[in-house]
């Protein structure tokens, strides 16, 4: 499959954004900002749509939207007296209502639109390879930098706000971050699919390990098998890319569950088999 | 940096006399309009231990932020290791803080050693990672809390006793000289709590520390500390325990309690 251009520049573009998802996905599994990850994704809708109507590179468009959702989000949870869940739940509502009037506007059907909510191997271009290789190498650089700081904020933030931690900076640090690596990943995967790539990776670290260092390690892993599955598997069996890929995750994330050590049913049903097999020899 | 010469000038000059390392004089804090405390006046000798009482709602909370920097008074002076809350951003190193309970993610996965080693964090700073030195005061830290053997154990996995020396060891591993603890013992069996409390005064004979404790059941702090400061909101004793347990007005500042959350609504928390 790799004689074709196409596949060439998905499979490049789709390591690239399978790594930074699997490891913002870490931070997004522990500091519980799933929701956010789905209203942030969601709300790329709105900046797609405005950068297809003024005709400026969605990926652009898109990437400024978020960027300013996802801080929009943090400070006015923290200003306004409100949850997070509140915040994410007005702002990306607001953001695709803002999408759907821009689309009715432009009075035509957007077909490139539709290929932005589901996304396509088709797609990238060698030019979003490369914008995809910039901005994850900044988000990747943040979490290598501050690594120590998103983990004490993560684990426990009264404290890191105490010990005089740039907890502020951190956490819009963060939510930045997520927001870039969602706008690199919509093309591939889709608007509605990318929070997937956000979750499952670092979920099924979770399941497999009880140290950051084991979890950060198997959901890189997934996240890069699956993405490369993922692709084979569409471009043989022709399904679309982004919910294949997904479909190779969860199952991933499935395998992971039944092995995990943390599940007992698991642990006691080796034993008896293991018991049972001592009995029988 | 200019902040650090200044302590250390703090810690080697005038040696035999005891010092104030925090001193609060006429401190009015208001949060949301509220005044959460009013007038509050004491200080705090290097190397003593003093226990903080008062009931639910009475702003001992906030009393700890606003010693560490973290609530500007609204009128008053505050001054810790002689500096004044804006100067002592740079200084936090030299202060362990452990809040009143960490509302932490049973599953988050890290070992004790990882959670002591962010105690370190802001020593370490930004864009830096962890020497050696650090490791060895993470280990050092452990080893003073009695948890060495348990470095690897993930945090969840531990007994309320064993997590509580956790973060007591978290907030040791800096170049601490003060230690705020918030009803560190709070929610621990009476054997736990015992085995903290001895471990704690140790620690501050040992290493000279300023113990600054704060809770609500009276009789512990009675052994151990070396003074009490009994507050609702304002301050109502100051002294040794026994003049403080002794006094009528302890119960006055109890009653209080009911008077003023009557009057006032739900006591809050206030970041």
């Amino acid at each position: 499959m790799l004689e074709y251009a196409f596949m060439q520049k998905a499979l490049a573009g789709g390591m690239i954004i399978a790594l930074a998802c699997s490891v913002i996905s870490f931070f997004v599994v522990v500091k519980r900002l799933a929701f956010m990850g789905m209203g942030v994704s969601h709300a790329a809708f709105g900046g797609v749509a405005i950068g297809l109507a003024a005709g400026v590179d969605p990926l652009w468009s898109a990437g400024g939207f978020c960027t300013l959702v996802a801080l929009g989000i943090g400070w006015l949870s923290r200003r306004g007296r409100m949850h997070e869940d509140t915040t994410i739940g007005i702002l990306f509502t607001t953001a695709m209502a803002l999408g759907v009037i821009v689309v009715g506007l432009a009075r035509r059907y957007n077909l490139d639109l539709m290929s932005y909510l589901f996304g396509s191997v088709l797609a990238m271009s060698w030019a979003d390879v490369i914008a995809a290789a910039v901005l994850a190498f900044i988000a990747l650089a943040f979490v290598v930098l501050f690594f120590k700081e998103l983990l004490f904020v993560s684990f426990d933030e009264e404290t890191a706000i105490a010990s005089g931690l740039p907890v502020r900076l951190v956490y819009y640090g963060l939510l930045a971050t997520m927001a870039l690596t969602i706008v690199i990943s919509i093309k591939l995967v889709g608007i509605i699919l990318v929070s997937a790539l956000l979750v499952i990776p670092g979920a099924t670290g979770l399941q497999l390990s009880r140290n950051y260092r084991g979890v950060l390690l198997v959901s890189v892993l997934s996240g890069l098998s699956s993405m490369a599955l993922g692709l084979y598997l569409s471009y043989r069996a022709d399904i679309p890319s982004g919910a294949t890929v997904v479909m190779v995750m969860f199952g991933l994330f499935l395998l992971a569950m039944v092995l995990s050590p943390r599940r007992s049913w698991m642990r006691r049903f080796v034993r008896s088999q293991r018991q049972g097999w001592i009995a029988n020899h | 940096m200019a902040g650090r010469c200044r302590v250390s000038e703090f810690f080697s000059g005038g040696a035999g006399t005891p010092r104030a390392v925090i001193e609060l004089r006429d401190v009015w804090v208001e949060l949301d309009g509220r005044l959460v405390l009013e007038g509050i006046t004491f200080s705090v000798d290097e190397g003593t231990f003093l226990g903080v009482i008062g009931p639910n709602g009475a702003g001992k909370t906030t009393l700890m932020k606003v010693i560490l920097g973290l609530v500007r008074p609204a009128r008053g002076e505050v001054r810790v290791l002689g500096l004044q809350p804006g100067e002592l951003r740079h200084e936090l190193h030299h202060i362990g803080y452990m809040p009143q309970q960490v509302l932490f993610d049973p599953i988050f996965p890290v070992s004790v050693y990882d959670v002591v080693m962010m105690g370190r964090a802001c020593c370490i700073g930004p864009l830096r990672f962890p020497t050696r030195k650090d490791r060895e005061a993470v280990r050092e830290s452990i080893r003073a809390v009695g948890l060495e053997g348990l470095e690897r154990r993930p945090i969840g996995e531990l007994s309320g006793g064993q997590q509580k020396r956790a973060f007591l060891a978290r907030s040791l591993c800096l170049e601490t000289r003060i230690l705020l603890l918030d009803e560190p013992t709070a929610g621990l069996d009476a054997e736990a709590q015992e085995s903290f409390l001895a471990l704690l005064n140790r620690l501050k004979r040992e290493r000279g520390l300023t113990v600054i404790f704060v809770s609500h059941d009276v009789s512990v702090l009675a052994r151990f500390a070396d003074s009490l400061v009994c507050i609702n909101r304002t301050m109502h004793l100051h002294g040794s325990p026994q003049e403080v347990l002794g006094s009528e007005r302890l119960e006055e500042a109890y009653r209080c309690e009911f008077d003023f959350l009557l009057g006032e609504g739900a006591p809050r928390r206030g970041w």
